[in-house]
């Protein structure tokens, strides 16, 4: 059976995505994916609330890890340098990426070094941010992606649009096609646990044989230099103990100080992200055992624009995040709109303030308007990471650095706004131009009182709404003829 | 008891009659009311499209304008939030020692409408007559900055004639969101379009809601759609008595 | 020592930069660790039979088969059990009690065997470190009865076997546990059910690698 021709899936890639207003138009023209989406979230979501309800403790747990995930943060740099000094002990190699480009030579260069020409991977949002399929495709190697969703997305040559179910777009019979294609097995039903036992015999045929794997982290403990995968699958487990060589990728913010921290966000993350007590599967190893398990084992530590995200006081928090997804999960945007028109590989919530920052506000500047700032994110999010505040935040980031752009003056919405603040600043500026307003909607209102049609912004909330025409007497005005002479109205 | 009503710049341009209603209610309730007639606007659009600069001045101006009101009442629950929420960063910002006293001490008297009848007079029965279904939309703002909780709905259940539905999945965004229904349009539309599911499933003849901001939207829509249904702002059904009926916003 | 040492420089000044508005001394920061808010619940506050119980209830969510047992019936329920799964041919960690290692099955002891070895193998044995009641989860620190990572990952059965004062109920006992006895693990893995996926429609399936089949027998020490 060749697997020669499996080629990676295609990178969400900031850079290149549409704005956010355009990605999301084929999306929402789309009801089977509009129903996948909402019937995945509302599993997610109504398993989670059950547990958590159970849980009387939760929002003690949510302040604690709120505040132990923002202490390593402040406290990065040594909690960084104690988590090499141990791993390095244990026998692992620890490696500094400051960029994306770096990381991808790191890893080639291990891959090289093994003359390893396929790899196992194990589901990682970190080597997607960095698109290193594609760069190691182009540089000879095959990656070959090993949770259930990433085969889906890989052999069908989809894009993920969720964090933690990647292929909540893709469903049963799309599934079907796509293993029957790629894996050779024209006999297969659309019946999940069938596809899922294709799913594991085929992947276990690689587990044996190819002795090179890259994984994630989804924490670092600088007490013991362990590294730690959360996962469901048992893939995890399957690449971190049967290949010779282990890589492990990892974002410098996944740092937590002690072992003992794992009490706090195991208890958090399983419940947010699957709606589970615990997810069927942690695995902790720390550097290299002898006889058991990778005697290779390489962290390479991942910056790419974190600690710019760092130095900014609003912004620090969007580093607490532990990657759960449930602000995504909670978003009624999301739930319209799925995750690939965000255009990244982290979707939702989280990534509509952490995309931009890691391209350092050059790139998907449409993201922090992807929200209708409801809050809801901030209600689930178990590391109280204040979303909407940051969105804010990275908004007038956005305003300022348009704002110097030559054309702007000419953009409707700077017009408007800016007109808006003018005449805010004095009431009769403001009431004259109620008055022009009045007289300016006249036109567009029918005999019903009612806009059906306004050009320009306006139009865009004509496209699916009514207006009232303003009305001919406003309340300042009657309040001034009411009571205007100290005149006492009658209360009936 | 004395307050001054903050109406908000598009309550006063765009919905007069919900700040008549809430003149009349409350001066029903025994309550003595004014109205700075220099008020604009509390700076949210501006703000919440990043255009901080722009809010900074309209911030500072709102504080200095209710700095001797013994009491300040809003009917919209996000223009409230926006006090609460961001203004204390805006004010830091500006490094203003003296404004930001002024803030401290004036905003445990502002209250947003519902908080004013419930905690501040006490009242849950404030003598309305409203005879018709309704269901009650709990605007974002409300809901999760202001924690609202059981508020509006203990003033409606106590609404004579009224007949409540519940509306489901109530904590879901209707997709307003401010400057977010024209610069997302689409997608507003799209979350609109299942909110209105919910709302008219519920068979009520109104839609109410603490925020004629969303009820702008949903309204705007119900009447696009000839839905059968219109949206009225709590304050008028509270104001409504049998002698002087409800002045209908659709 | 390895080449990407400037950009740790860079990396690690960039950090120091962008947190100096907080900079901490080492004493300052263990006395911020220190006084971290922790006020989840930590003990809980179930008597020893309703947390066997509920972890049991646990298991048996995952499909588990529990059977309990007393040190003194254990071998024969091992027997029982191995006989029930209709397999023959298991694998032991090195430091399984020879006990254990029921008569009448084929065995083979883990001494650095081969994959390929351990591939044939249709079941394995081995001892737990804990077990934790509030998320049904069981903790095994690969240790010399517990066995090398592998042995529990290939097999398609395995069976358990956890000792009630091995039971705790919340997941911060197990961290106090460690503490008080178990060491940090060096190697751990923890297992709350089979493996699992929804990835296909949000269907749940069971079993997609790992063990399929889980089962434990509790022994009232």
């Amino acid at each position: 059976m060749s697997h020669a021709a499996i080629s990676t899936h295609a990178e969400l890639d900031p850079r290149l995505a549409p704005p956010f207003p355009k990605a999301v138009l084929p999306v929402l023209r789309n009801p089977q994916l509009r129903k996948n989406v909402a019937h995945a979230i509302d599993v997610i979501q109504a398993k989670r609330a059950k547990l958590v309800a159970e849980k009387s403790d939760w929002q003690d747990l949510r302040t604690a890890a709120s505040e132990l995930r923002m202490h390593a943060l402040e406290n990065l740099g040594a909690y960084l340098e104690e988590f090499e000094v141990r791993c390095t002990a244990a026998g692992g190699t620890v490696h500094w990426a400051a960029d994306a480009e770096e990381a991808r030579r790191i890893i080639l260069g291990l891959l090289r070094q093994e003359n390893a020409s396929e790899v196992i991977k194990i589901k990682t949002m970190t080597s997607g941010e960095i698109q290193l399929n594609p760069f190691l495709e182009a540089n000879g190697v095959n990656a070959f992606e090993t949770d259930l969703a990433e085969i889906i997305l890989q052999l069908g040559e989809l894009e993920p649009s969720h964090i933690v179910v990647p292929a909540l777009h893709v469903n049963r019979s799309q599934v079907r096609e796509i293993f029957a294609r790629r894996m050779g097995r024209p006999e297969l039903s659309d019946d999940p646990k069938e596809l899922t036992n294709a799913a594991r015999t085929f992947l276990r045929q690689k587990f044996l044989s190819i002795p090179t794997a890259i994984s994630g982290a989804n924490f670092l403990i600088a007490e013991t230099g362990a590294v730690g995968v959360v996962e469901s699958e048992g893939n995890g487990r399957m690449c971190l103990t049967l290949p010779k060589t282990m890589i492990t990728l990892a974002g410098i913010e996944k740092v937590l100080p002690r072992f003992q921290d794992l009490e706090v966000t195991l208890q958090l993350l399983g419940r947010s992200a699957t709606g589970e007590r615990m997810n069927p599967y942690t695995s902790i190893w720390t550097g290299v055992k002898p006889g058991d398990g990778p005697q290779k084992f390489h962290v390479v530590l991942l910056d790419n624009g974190r600690s710019s995200i760092l130095a900014r006081k609003t912004e620090r928090q969007t580093l607490k995040c532990i990657r759960c997804a449930a602000c995504m999960n909670t978003c009624p945007v999301y739930r319209q709109t799925g995750g690939h028109a965000y255009g990244s590989v982290y979707p939702g919530p989280i990534g509509a303030i952490l995309t931009p920052q890691l391209m350092q506000m050059k790139h998907a500047q449409t993201l922090p308007y992807a929200s209708s700032l409801c809050g809801a994110c901030y209600e689930v999010c178990p590391v109280k990471i204040n979303i909407p505040q940051v969105l804010l935040e990275l908004r007038s980031q956005v305003v300022n650095q348009e704002r110097k752009e030559a054309g702007r003056i000419f953009d409707p919405m700077y017009l408007g706004l800016r007109a808006a603040n003018l005449l805010f600043a004095r009431a009769w500026i403001f009431h004259t131009a109620q008055w022009f307003g009045k007289v300016g909607l006249k036109l567009f209102t029918g005999k019903d009182g009612w806009i059906h049609w306004l050009p320009s912004m306006g139009g865009r909330w004509t496209q699916t709404r009514d207006l009232r025409g303003l009305p001919d007497e406003n309340f300042h005005q009657w309040w001034a003829k009411q009571r205007g002479q100290n005149k006492r109205k009658e209360a009936k | 008891m004395r307050a001054s009503l903050f109406i908000t710049c598009y309550n006063d341009t765009l919905y007069p009659e919900t700040g008549r209603a809430v003149v009349r209610l409350l001066e029903r309730l025994g309550v003595e009311l004014e109205f700075n007639p220099k008020q604009t606007c509390c700076g949210q659009m501006h703000a919440n499209t990043g255009f901080r600069a722009e809010a900074f001045s309209q911030a500072k101006r709102l504080v200095r304008l209710y700095n001797d009101a013994e009491i300040v009442v809003v009917p919209s629950s996000s223009c409230v939030a926006m006090m609460r929420e961001q203004y204390p960063g805006l004010i830091e910002e500006m490094g203003n020692a003296e404004l930001l006293k002024q803030y401290t001490e004036l905003m445990p008297r502002v209250f947003e409408l519902s908080e004013f009848l419930i905690d501040k007079l006490g009242v849950e029965d404030v003598g309305a007559y409203f005879p018709h279904r309704v269901t009650y939309h709990a605007s974002c703002h409300g809901l999760r900055a202001l924690e609202l909780g059981e508020r509006p709905y203990k003033l409606l259940a106590k609404v004579r004639g009224l007949s409540f539905k519940q509306l489901p999945n109530t904590d879901r965004c209707c997709g307003f969101g401010g400057t977010f229904s024209v610069k997302n349009a689409e997608v507003s539309s799209a979350m609109l379009a299942v909110k209105l599911q919910d709302v008219i499933s519920t068979g009520a003849e109104y839609c109410t809601a603490l925020d004629n901001s969303c009820l702008m939207h949903l309204g705007g829509a119900m009447h696009r759609q000839y839905a059968g249904m219109k949206t009225i702002h709590m304050a008028q059904i509270l104001a409504s008595t049998n002698e002087t009926p409800a002045e209908a916003t659709l | 020592m390895n080449s990407t040492a400037p950009s740790r420089e860079r990396i690690l000044t960039s950090i120091r930069n962008a947190t100096k508005d907080i900079a901490v001394n080492p004493a300052d920061r263990a006395a911020a660790y220190a006084t971290l808010p922790r006020n989840y619940i930590r003990r809980g506050k179930m008597n020893t039979e309703a947390k066997l119980a509920l972890l049991i209830e646990r298991l048996r969510e995952y499909d588990a088969e529990v059977v309990e047992t007393t040190p003194a019936e254990l071998p024969a329920v091992i027997k029982a059990q191995l006989t029930a799964s209709g397999r023959h041919y298991f694998l032991a960690p090195e430091g399984l009690p020879s006990a254990w290692m029921a008569s009448g099955f084929d065995w083979k002891i883990d001494r650095n065997l081969e994959t390929a070895e351990i591939e044939k193998a249709e079941g394995v044995v081995t001892a737990a470190s804990c077990g934790i009641a509030d998320s049904g989860t069981i903790v095994l620190h690969h240790a010399a009865n517990e066995g090398r990572r592998v042995v529990t990952l290939l097999p398609d059965w395995h069976l358990l076997i956890l000792l009630a004062s091995q039971v705790v109920e919340t997941l911060p006992e197990y961290f106090d546990r460690c503490k008080q006895s178990l060491g940090i693990p060096h190697l751990a893995t923890y297992i709350s059910g089979p493996s699992a996926t929804a990835d296909i429609e949000m269907t749940r399936i069971k079993g997609v690698h790992g063990p399929r089949y889980l089962a434990v027998i509790l022994v009232h020490d």
